[in-house]
């Protein structure tokens, strides 16, 4: 496998807008906001950031409108049709585009309102149309959203292997919990796996409400560039060892009909990404695992290796993946607790993390400077964090995973 | 373009809809047909176009005998349907059916998704829904021409273990 770009490439820039429900703004107008931010962070002005990427599902704002209030000129865009997952195939797409020599630097933003307008759970806009094509054979029958478009897959792996919804509980724990120390997040309390018990079923047995993620409206930025321009920005650079995405399982969109159900997308794409890496699990110090319900969480560590299939739920419960632990999970809170962002909020996250700059409550926390109490309304930084993986969820059958080192 | 009625929903299914239309057109005969490749024999529940294990393109319609097992399901206790709201909790089901179990490897399978209903085309028991239980099809006629293909209990035993959730 060609590994001649590892290291070559870093992230320099972050930046979003507030998480919120109910912004008040257009997409334009959050996007233009968290590319800015992104700018401001790395220290690069108009005439530095000549790509533009985005992905979208018929519900943000092109590239070709955001480039004029940035007064951007980019030698490179595309507005790319995506949900999760895209997050990190986005940064290898755009380390091919400064690799052929189209551009220099990429802004890869997505903006959504995904509370307040198009809400990814079915109601709203998307709910209102009629339905043709492969929609035929599932929404006649009451089968629309996102949770339900992966359930059956995770009510097989549950007959299979005998995992409980308070095994699924202690993801939504250790979320809640690191986002009570992420003043970004909507949801900062703390909860129980009672808590997530009592909360009312959305689709038994896999989600309560508790088990399912925030519809957010927000926009978010990461900047992409050589590693040998990042070195010359404001922030310390953040490095690729290795992307790969969007991989998929057999089957693509009907993969319930031919494959194994409880196997996902991150079986295949595992291996390409620890080669392309160059790194093994026990190099990883944290990791963003999308969390668009807790099942998800649990197939993808089964899927990428931390466990074997069916240990899931050891995995989950040990104590590995909170604050503290091992090889903490979505330190900020992820999908769960700080906001919906179709993946972009688990990378950033993990570059402030290989950075030792994570936003949390510790009073100098922006100069590197952190105590490491993890109790409610405190610190969130992994100590000493080196080397970062995310494992972007698109459906059961697409994923992507992102490597990075400080 | 055949625009119906169901459930509160309006299906679109237009004349050059290669892959659907055939399906209703035949569950409108109370026959549930699936696509069957010319090249290699295999059926496929998802009616696409060609064939997910062989180079072909080619394919007819093959009526299927109705009869099949759960293979997986959800109880959707809360939905955003508002025409659905007054049916849950209701069950979705995965029914792999009998053609063509654990082929062409072991982990595939000729599976389908529909409600699972009573008799009466009422939202089945929650307490009755278990993979491994038994089903075979029941047409939903509505008035306008169209049918939708469900699935029932058919009080065969079972051929294997079942499992249910515990709430």
């Amino acid at each position: 496998m060609e590994t001649s770009l590892r290291g070559k490439y870093a992230i320099a820039g972050i930046g979003e807008t507030e998480y919120s429900r109910g912004s008040g703004r257009t997409t334009r107008a959050m996007g233009a906001m968290a590319i800015r931010r992104a700018m401001d962070d790395a220290g690069l002005n108009s005439q530095d950031v000549d790509g533009m990427l985005s992905y979208h599902g018929g519900d943000s704002t092109p590239s070709t409108s955001i480039m004029y209030d940035l007064g951007l000129r980019p030698n490179f865009y595309m507005d790319c049709s995506g949900g999760g997952s895209s997050t990190e195939a986005l940064i290898g797409l755009a380390m091919g585009a400064i690799e052929a020599g189209m551009c220099d630097t990429v802004a890869i933003f997505r903006s959504m309102n995904g509370y307040s307008s198009i809400r990814i759970g079915g109601t709203g806009a998307r709910a209102a149309s009629g339905i043709s094509g492969l929609d035929l054979m599932k929404r006649p029958y009451g089968l629309i959203s996102a949770v339900q478009n992966f359930a059956f897959n995770f009510t097989k792996h549950m007959s299979e292997y005998g995992v409980k919804s308070e095994d699924l509980a202690h993801i939504k724990v250790a979320h809640s919990n690191h986002a009570s120390n992420n003043p970004k997040a909507l949801m900062k309390q703390r909860v129980t796996v009672q808590d997530v018990m009592d909360s009312r079923w959305i689709i038994r047995p896999v989600a309560h409400l508790l088990d399912c993620c925030l519809e957010t409206d927000n926009a978010t930025c990461v900047i992409v560039t050589s590693a040998e321009r990042a070195k010359d920005l404001r922030q310390k650079p953040v490095y690729v060892l290795g992307v790969q995405g969007r991989g998929t399982k057999p089957g693509g969109d009907f993969h319930v009909q031919h494959g194994n159900l409880g196997r996902v997308a991150g079986h295949y794409v595992g291996p390409r990404i620890f080669e392309l890496a160059g790194v093994k699990h026990e190099d990883i110090d944290v990791t963003g695992c999308y969390d668009a319900f807790t099942y998800t969480v649990l197939l993808q560590f089964e899927a990428y290796g931390w466990c074997k299939p069916g240990e899931g739920k050891d995995y989950v419960t040990s104590g590995v993946i909170n604050l503290g632990g091992k090889r903490p999970n979505n330190t900020s809170g992820g999908h769960l607790c700080e906001a919906y962002t179709h993946g972009m909020n688990m990378v950033i996250e993990n570059v402030r993390q290989l950075r030792g700059t994570v936003d949390d409550y510790c009073p100098n926390a922006a100069a590197g400077e952190h105590n490491y109490d993890y109790s409610e309304g405190g610190c969130r930084q992994v100590k000493d964090a080196e080397t970062s993986m995310n494992m972007g969820w698109g459906t059961p059958a697409v994923g992507s995973a992102l490597i990075m080192r400080r | 373009m055949a625009v119906y009625e169901y459930r509160g929903q309006r299906l679109d299914i237009p004349d050059n809809d290669s892959e659907y239309r055939g399906y209703f057109e035949a569950a409108g005969e109370h026959r549930l047909v699936v696509k069957k490749c010319r090249a290699c024999g295999l059926l496929r529940g998802e009616p696409g176009p060609g064939c997910p294990w062989c180079p072909s393109l080619e394919w007819d319609w093959q009526e299927v005998s109705g009869k099949g097992t759960i293979y997986s399901y959800q109880i959707v206790a809360h939905t955003v349907i508002p025409a659905f709201r007054d049916m849950a909790p209701f069950a979705i089901v995965l029914v792999e059916l009998d053609e063509q179990a654990g082929q062409p490897t072991a982990d595939d399978g000729l599976r389908i998704t529909a409600n699972l209903v009573d008799g009466d085309l009422k939202p089945e028991k929650e307490e009755n829904v278990a993979i491994g239980n038994r089903v075979e099809v029941i047409f939903d006629d509505e008035p306008d021409g169209i049918s939708i293909p469900q699935f029932k209990l058919s009080g065969e035993p079972p051929k294997g273990e079942t499992w249910q959730h515990s709430v």
